[in-house]
């Protein structure tokens, strides 16, 4: 092992780097691009809830029925129509997603003390959307409900009757139940696949294409010395992207992290080994940017994207892609990453994911190797 | 103009495009790849929530209330433990998504007419889903309490009641591969059109044969056309292929004209090839081009609603998305595979699409032309 | 006006305060090899692509077959074919479909496909290899293909910039050979170089530096003229003479 060879190598591509500013944007920007879309932009939280209201029976009860709903943090009346089917268009162009709809003597069956029906109709084009909202709706009715049952009580002089069970909710790890606590920290697997396989899948390619392989053949670097100076200066760039990224997440949307920090750049400069060496193997294997290219999209950047437990969860997928994400680095990466932000796990709970990152990153390397020596560096 | 130039064009970009080995599994292998993974994992869905039990009461009643979630079939009560430390691990290690905690008063209290406190512990780590799971157990507990109330007061007790029937509308099972197949079938042209659009010039420029193009009578606007008509072709041709692949694999209601779809398509490819013949006069190698290409890509995607809904997002943002093409869109492909909308609801859409496309592409062409100078 | 192919006056090129090709005037006759000399980035390439109708030039006047270079730049087109050092060939496709794809660009009536295809591959050997891959041929195969798709459309003048670039001597004079055959059909030929020995195939040259003409004439006028008391003086000596005495 050469330092200066090391070194040597790794100012060459610095310099590429450097000249290109597209690298250097996808590096630096796109990372706080993201960061800052997920933290302020992107949530899959749903509180802003547009309702259409058609109320046919326009008494005192339905109005306050409905004042009620908008008056609700989660639900949004953006206007009554009169018609039905107008409340329907509104469903298909996508103004509204809910559509509530008091038929006319709706007051007075509930006056009556009759059930009366309530139609609500949810665009359900976004099953998470959705999901959310009928949720939200059905406890809404409840609610109300269990006021008109008191009413009714009151009303007869009995006694209030006091439900049986009330459910008492703690909610762990993300008490506000805000997206943006477990979006945040995953990005930064993301970032670190960008910045580390697609990246760097372009460098040992780029080398082929512009013939310069040749020549490197021919200096007496060997192929470990040549991969470490290669990967060394994406290395930095990816840790800094990981500071910035922990920086930004704290100081702009307040997600902090709950563990230690050395632990988080040691899992970090791990799964950065992993990335690094994946796209390296790619650009070594493939010899084409384009194809390198393409192949770190479809094996890097949208497995740790759908396949790693981020957004999706994996226990919904059908069994064969649940083994199959067992194979990506990212689930663990990211498993490391919910246990530091949002558990405040230590090292005690998690050592089985770094360990696995790094059989990962050795066996990637050795096959680095392999792949380099066949090709007689 | 002259067709036979734009013809031989055309033709020799198909066989460069399907010469290359390479090539072939970007255009065939991986946009299925894609369509099947988004199809199989792009998932939402609340379906299987795995419950830790904690029961310090041990009574018939407090067995009742487990019958009721463990009879549910949304929950499955996967772990059952003594002591409330426990409760504490299975959450840490993840190894439940929600726990129930019922206090050793609960009969107690419901024998005496009072209210019992049963705790629900949820892991909230993904907010979306534990919110959807936590109303999915209130729901439970609150046919619990009509289930006891009508057997501690047998007194017919009829008041006014509001009866929510809640219909869920063109997609009533809340399927997210309806809603997430048809949104990939966009970003998939998206991406290879914009990618092989910008390459494809690029290669000329890299190789010299732009300056051999240039000496000879070809016009910039029969060069556009013959780089652009063979990814007109492609992507229509993936439109259909996928759209197959969605309705007869993944069984995607398509309830709207697929001639809309494929003139939508068209609209949409309007942008997407400007933006593609954008990056190509501003980029010299083709890294410089994937770089570029993948800039346009990443904020199109998170800013289309894709996943993210654009009316969660505050309303600087709404207001940039209105010049995503994708945004347009998608709305379009969605509307038309699972509400069937047609162009009068959809109008805007179009005219959108139609407006940033003319916009896009004739600034593209326009200094494309110029750089040829 | 009609006996020449290429006429320039005072032609000028500005890239900002950068001046590529200053005040050049000349003219080309018919059927004759014109060698268009100079040091890399004298100004050689800008003349040629003005010329051709790449880039336009800043000032002047220049007709190219009769054409004018301002105006009338897409006729010039197809009147002349051009190769550049880079053989700009598709080299991912065999020659016969480079071929057909030149003949679709220069728009070549089809009837006629058949016909200047063979002649192609007859006049650059290459029929028996018109189905490999273009990048599997040697170089000098590539040239032939090269300047082949230059003349499909029979051009009445052929731009040649650095032809012989990258390529053997045993290539290069066949090339000249053939170029020297070419002119007998009327064909003019422009060509750019560096090789001074090259030179000595050219009827009449033109030195320029620094985007000026430092010198023209027939090649052994111009060695004559600058060495009267040298017999063994040849258009390299020439060259090295006029270069450094215009840098210092």
């Amino acid at each position: 092992m050469n330092l200066i060879k090391i070194q040597a190598i790794s100012r060459k591509e610095y310099y590429h780097l450097i000249r290109d500013f597209r690298s250097l944007y996808l590096a630096f920007i796109i990372p706080l691009l993201l960061i800052f879309l997920f933290g302020y932009a992107l949530s899959l939280d749903v509180d802003n809830i547009q309702v259409v209201v058609v109320d046919h029976d326009q008494t005192d009860l339905s109005r306050d029925l409905i004042q009620k709903i908008g008056a609700s943090s989660y639900f949004h009346v953006i206007g009554q129509v009169a018609d039905d089917r107008i409340a329907s268009r509104y469903l298909d162009d996508g103004m509204a997603s809910v559509a509530l709809i008091l038929a006319s003597g709706w007051t007075a069956n509930i006056r009556a003390d009759r059930e009366s029906q309530v139609q609500i109709l949810i665009d359900g084009s976004d099953p998470n959307f959705a999901g959310i909202t009928r949720s939200y709706l059905t406890a809404f009715m409840l609610r109300y409900n269990q006021n008109q049952l008191l009413g009714f009580l009151n009303r007869r002089g009995m006694e209030p009757i006091h439900p049986p069970v009330e459910g008492r909710i703690r909610v762990w790890f993300n008490e506000d139940l805000e997206s943006r606590n477990f979006i945040v920290p995953g990005i930064i697997a993301i970032i670190i696949m960008i910045v580390g396989a697609m990246l760097t899948s372009l460098v040992v390619a780029r080398e082929y294409e512009n013939g310069t392989m040749e020549t490197i053949r021919s200096l007496p670097v060997p192929a470990a010395e040549f991969l470490i100076g290669k990967a060394i200066p994406y290395f930095i760039i990816g840790l800094i992207d990981v500071l910035v990224s922990i920086l930004m997440g704290q100081l702009l949307f307040g997600v902090v992290m709950k563990s230690s920090f050395w632990l988080m750049i040691l899992a970090s400069s791990l799964y950065l080994g992993v990335a690094l060496s994946l796209g390296l193997l790619i650009s070594s294997v493939t010899k084409s940017q384009l194809v390198a290219n393409q192949i770190a999209v479809l094996i890097t950047y949208l497995p740790s994207l759908l396949l790693s437990n981020f957004v999706f969860p994996v226990e919904n997928m059908p069994r064969i892609l649940q083994l199959v994400t067992r194979i990506v680095p990212a689930t663990y990466f990211i498993d490391i990453l919910n246990g530091l932000y949002l558990r405040n796990l230590g090292l005690s709970t998690l050592w089985p994911s770094y360990v696995i990152l790094t059989i990962m990153c050795g066996a990637l390397s050795v096959l680095n190797l392999i792949v380099l020596k066949r090709e007689g560096l | 103009m002259n067709w036979i130039r734009v013809r031989e064009l055309v033709r020799k970009e198909f066989i460069q495009l399907f010469r290359d080995k390479k090539n072939r599994p970007l255009l065939i292998v991986a946009p299925l790849v894609q369509l099947i993974l988004f199809g199989y994992v792009v998932t939402t869905d609340v379906r299987d929530i795995t419950v830790g039990l904690l029961d310090l009461s041990r009574t018939p009643e407090s067995r009742m209330l487990i019958d009721a979630i463990g009879g549910n079939k949304t929950f499955r009560i996967t772990e059952v433990i003594e002591r409330p430390v426990d409760m504490d691990q299975l959450l840490l290690m993840r190894k439940v998504n929600l726990g129930v905690k019922i206090p050793p008063d609960f009969s107690m209290k419901i024998r005496k007419g009072q209210t019992a406190e049963v705790q629900i512990l949820a892991d909230g780590s993904m907010s979306n889903m534990a919110a959807v799971r936590i109303s999915y157990m209130l729901t439970v507990l609150e046919q619990f309490n009509n289930q006891v109330i009508r057997e501690l007061h047998p007194v017919k007790m009829s008041y006014g009641k509001a009866d929510d029937r809640i219909r869920t509308w063109y997609n009533p099972n809340l399927d997210s591969r309806n809603f997430y197949v048809p949104g990939i079938v966009a970003f998939l042209i998206m991406l290879l059109v914009m990618l092989l659009t910008s390459m494809a010039i690029i290669r000329e420029k890299e190789s010299g044969t732009m300056e051999q193009l240039m000496v000879t009578p070809l016009k910039p606007l029969e060069l556009i056309l013959g780089k652009t008509i063979p990814f007109i072709l492609i992507a229509q041709a993936q439109m259909i292929i996928v759209t197959i692949f969605a309705v007869f694999w993944f069984d995607i209601p398509l309830v709207g004209s697929i001639p809309l779809l494929l003139v939508a398509t068209c609209l949409f490819l309007l942008s997407t090839l400007g933006i593609g013949l954008f990056i190509s006069t501003i980029s010299a190698t083709q890294q410089e081009a994937m770089m570029t290409t993948f800039f346009f890509i990443l904020p199109f995607f998170m800013l289309s609603g894709f996943v993210f809904p654009v009316a969660n997002m505050p309303k600087i943002v709404q207001w940039l998305t209105y010049l995503n093409p994708l945004k347009y869109f998608l709305i379009i492909i969605r509307g038309v595979f699972l509400k069937g909308t047609g162009l009068e609801a959809l109008w805007p859409q179009f005219a959108g699409l139609l407006i940033l496309g003319l916009i896009v592409f004739w600034g593209s062409v326009n200094l494309f032309r110029k750089r040829l100078d | 006006m009609a006996s020449e192919a290429v006429a320039v006056q005072n032609l000028v090129k500005r890239y900002g305060r950068f001046v590529a090709v200053e005040q050049i005037s000349s003219s080309v006759q018919k059927g004759e090899i014109f060698g268009f000399l100079g040091p890399n980035g004298a100004g050689k390439s800008t003349t040629i692509r003005m010329l051709c109708g790449i880039i336009t030039p800043t000032s002047g006047a220049g007709h190219v077959a009769g054409l004018d270079i301002f105006t009338q730049s897409e006729e010039i087109k197809h009147n002349i074919g051009y190769m550049s050092q880079k053989f700009s060939l598709y080299e991912d496709m065999t020659p016969f479909e480079n071929i057909r794809f030149y003949l679709g660009i220069y728009s070549v009536p089809p009837e006629k496909w058949k016909e200047r295809t063979h002649w192609v591959l007859e006049m650059t050997r290459l029929e028996n290899a018109k189905h490999r891959l273009t990048r599997e041929l040697p170089p000098g195969w590539r040239q032939r293909l090269a300047l082949g798709c230059a003349l499909l459309h029979e051009p009445q003048i052929l731009f040649l910039d650095e032809p012989t670039s990258g390529v053997d001597p045993i290539t290069r004079r066949h090339f000249w050979a053939f170029i020297r055959q070419l002119t007998t059909t009327g064909v003019t030929v422009f060509v750019t170089t560096h090789y001074m020995d090259e030179a000595q195939h050219c009827d009449r040259v033109v030195m320029i530096n620094e985007g000026k003409i430092v010198v023209s004439g027939p090649p052994s006028r111009i060695v004559q003229d600058m060495f009267t008391d040298r017999i063994d003086a040849d258009l390299n000596d020439v060259f090295i003479q006029l270069m450094t005495r215009n840098r210092s």
